[in-house]
């Protein structure tokens, strides 16, 4: 039983938080913006590369650092959308998805080309977990991700919530053109969407690098399961991609428990089906999501 | 006026370029390797050698009747899918002699079953070493200059007896190569005596594996066998092992030989813990001692650099070929790359190519010995080799063995 805590519930959790916080960005844009951005990913790589580059200036902690790699970050991805996805606005969506697929490719060698395809990480070493009650292991470093993941969140739900310009991205989320003629500035919704996605993908990403390592491929890697995790939320849901994260993350590490028998239930092997599986599964029987997102 | 002159200056530059071109032409042959991905640390000494080779072929007179070779790099970022795109962009778009290429061994069974193989060219690469290359039915068309983990899988099992392990824990990454050497090994081992207490395969690239290495631990194993790319899954595979105590012994083949292993775990944690196994060149020997003379004085990288050697080799045996073939045509190569490495005639060494330029001039035999060994390719394309064994030193660096 201490063994499914240690080793699946916990990890679960960690790797469902850096799901979310990626998710809440594909979400708002999918929702507001209503194009699938796939440049996502590489909105990550690049917000971890800077936070790498600031390390290395100043010797800080990484989350000391964050918030600065994250206004930096921002400025690249406001400027790409002033000069790629602007002049895009009223074309239809699948040409706003390939231009985003463009920009996959063209952020991802950039980053590749200024800092190099090598592996390498924030910090270095083996940190021991803290042990509760003698078997209980929670290492210190995911302590950490779930805490600021927490209050990433409620600073989410604070904005959206309590701020009009939250009210007004909800209200673009729900319906554009409804928006629109209630006179909300969708300029300034969609450049929130940007800051609030990009800030959110630095840190998921800066999470990730900070429990497992530094390398070019790290944002790419984890775009199907913030996909998969917005769809089952229900697309423009954040609350939603908080939750599909959540579960994604953690039936991932669950399938592979040896629920029945010794060995595990489905062979690691696998493990990254089960993200494409759910989706499929969420697609067929639910497309609106759990959260009943929009439907394209 | 200025617009005649302008013409007369532009036919003027015309006729001297194809002058000039049809003295001498480009010969180009490509340069498959995962540049990207996760093992680009190791891939950069590789392509490195191979370069060094085409620069010693231009420098002592070039191909033929004084052609340039031209070496052109596609990225196979060592994935199979991505080892395809590139094989087409060399083979179709730059319509290469031969491949050079490429380095992992997906990437090598994508890009020769679908590209290189029915398009009639040649690839012989200078690091696929999964067994399952030696079984494709690939017309004599599919080379390496690397050994099959055949040998390899079969050494680390020994090399694990002899250090005393009873009973391993052992898990590959989903792929061709790490796949491949996990069932040599798991084999190997047993016949050898030993247990094994789990064996899974992993979904490389995932952010954790603890569920993995905790599942694996039932069975009281004494270490962990890991194949894995080190980028790809084996470094986090031997965190998550050491943070949650689970292992502290791993063994591992040439996919965990880097640097970075040791940089990110840290030299204490894996001083007489690791052993890793890798392709190795006899420092003795007077072809391996010529090349790490030339490697290291025109690119300042060690000259031990895994599969640095091979690479030289591969890129210096197409031009060979190229020279006994007598042409740059593409069904040529493959006959002409057995003549030249077939064991008998004036021995050539890596940097003698004005010698075997001569040598194949007069119409005597000639017979490459390689920088990585003799180069004798057996009737599936296949050559044997040499391993060492890297540990963890006091310099906390890797430091080498050589097995015998």
């Amino acid at each position: 039983m201490i063994e499914f805590i240690n080793f699946h519930l916990i990890p679960g959790l960690v790797l469902g938080s850096i799901y979310a916080l990626g998710a809440i960005g594909v979400t708002l844009t999918f929702g507001i913006l209503r194009f699938a951005n796939f440049a996502h990913g590489e909105t990550m790589t690049l917000g971890v590369y800077f936070t790498l580059s600031l390390i290395i200036l100043t010797g800080l902690h990484p989350l000391v650092v964050m918030p600065l790699a994250m206004a930096l970050t921002t400025i690249v991805i406001l400027g790409v959308d002033r000069v790629f996805y602007k002049p895009l606005r009223a074309a239809p969506t699948v040409v706003l998805v390939m231009a985003s697929f463009g920009l996959m490719l063209m952020v991802r060698s950039a980053i590749q080309f200024t800092w190099g395809v090598q592996l390498t990480s924030l910090s270095t070493g083996i940190v021991k977990p803290y042990i509760f009650f003698d078997a209980l292991r929670i290492s210190p470093k995911h302590v950490m991700i779930i805490i600021a993941t927490i209050l990433l969140m409620l600073v989410v739900h604070f904005l959206l919530t309590r701020t009009r310009m939250g009210k007004a991205m909800r209200a673009m989320a729900d319906s554009p053109e409804l928006a629109r003629l209630t006179g909300i500035d969708t300029e300034a919704v969609v450049r929130m969407t940007w800051i609030i996605g990009t800030c959110l993908a630095t840190a998921a990403g800066v999470f990730l690098a900070i429990d497992t390592h530094v390398e070019t491929l790290m944002g790419y890697k984890l775009l199907l399961p913030m996909f998969a995790a917005a769809i089952l939320g229900g697309i423009g849901r954040p609350y939603g991609a908080v939750a599909g994260g959540l579960i994604i993350g953690v039936v991932e590490e669950l399938s592979t428990y040896a629920w029945i028998g010794d060995g595990p239930l489905l062979n690691p092997g696998y493990k990254a089906g089960v993200a494409f599986a759910i989706m499929v599964v969420m697609l067929i029987w639910r497309p609106s999501g759990l959260f009943r997102g929009r439907v394209f | 006026m200025l617009k005649k002159k302008l013409l007369g200056v532009l036919a003027g530059a015309a006729c001297a370029f194809g002058a000039g071109s049809a003295l001498a032409d480009d010969i180009v042959v490509g340069s498959v390797a995962g540049v990207t991905g996760p093992i680009a640390e190791l891939v950069a000494p590789i392509v490195a050698g191979r370069n060094l080779a085409v620069e010693h072929v231009n420098a002592q007179g070039g191909l033929l009747g004084g052609d340039t070779m031209v070496l052109v790099l596609a990225d196979s970022q060592c994935d199979p899918k991505a080892g395809v795109d590139a094989g087409q962009k060399v083979v179709n778009v730059e319509q290469v002699v031969a491949v050079v290429g490429a380095s992992c061994s997906g990437a090598t069974n994508g890009m020769v079953q679908s590209v290189t193989i029915p398009s009639g060219v040649v690839a012989i690469s200078d690091s696929a070493t999964a067994p399952s290359i030696t079984e494709l039915e690939d017309n004599d068309l599919v080379f390496r200059v690397a050994p099959s983990d055949a040998y390899q899988g079969l050494a680390l099992a020994q090399l694990a007896r002899d250090a005393g392990f009873e009973k391993l824990a052992m898990t590959y990454a989903n792929d061709d190569y790490n796949a491949g050497i996990a069932a040599v090994f798991e084999k190997s081992f047993q016949e050898l005596g030993g247990t094994i207490t789990g064996n899974q395969a992993h979904e490389p690239n995932k952010a954790s594996y603890r569920s993995e290495v905790s599942t694996l631990s039932n069975g009281d194993p004494e270490g962990l066998a890991i194949f894995a790319y080190y980028g790809g899954s084996g470094i986090t595979i031997i965190r998550n092992s050491l943070e949650n105590g689970l292992f502290d012994k791993f063994l591992g083949a040439d996919g965990m030989y880097d640097i970075s292993v040791i940089e990110q775990i840290g030299a204490d944690n894996l001083k007489d813990n690791i052993m890793v196994t890798q392709s190795a060149s006899d420092d003795q020997d007077a072809s391996y001692q010529a090349f790490a003379d030339f490697y290291q004085e025109s690119t300042g990288i060690d000259p031990s650099a895994p599969y640095a050697a091979h690479g030289y080799d591969a890129a210096f045996l197409v031009a060979l070929a190229i020279e006994q073939a007598g042409a740059a045509e593409r069904d040529k190569i493959a006959a002409a790359l057995r003549e030249v490495s077939n064991g008998e005639g004036t021995v050539i060494r890596p940097g003698e190519w004005e010698k075997a330029k001569a040598a194949i001039a007069a119409g005597e035999a000639i017979n490459y010995e390689g920088a990585s060994g003799v180069v004798d390719f057996d009737e599936n394309g296949d050559v044997t080799g040499v391993f060492s064994v890297n540990t963890v030193g006091d310099d906390n660096n890797w430091t080498s063995k050589l097995l015998k």
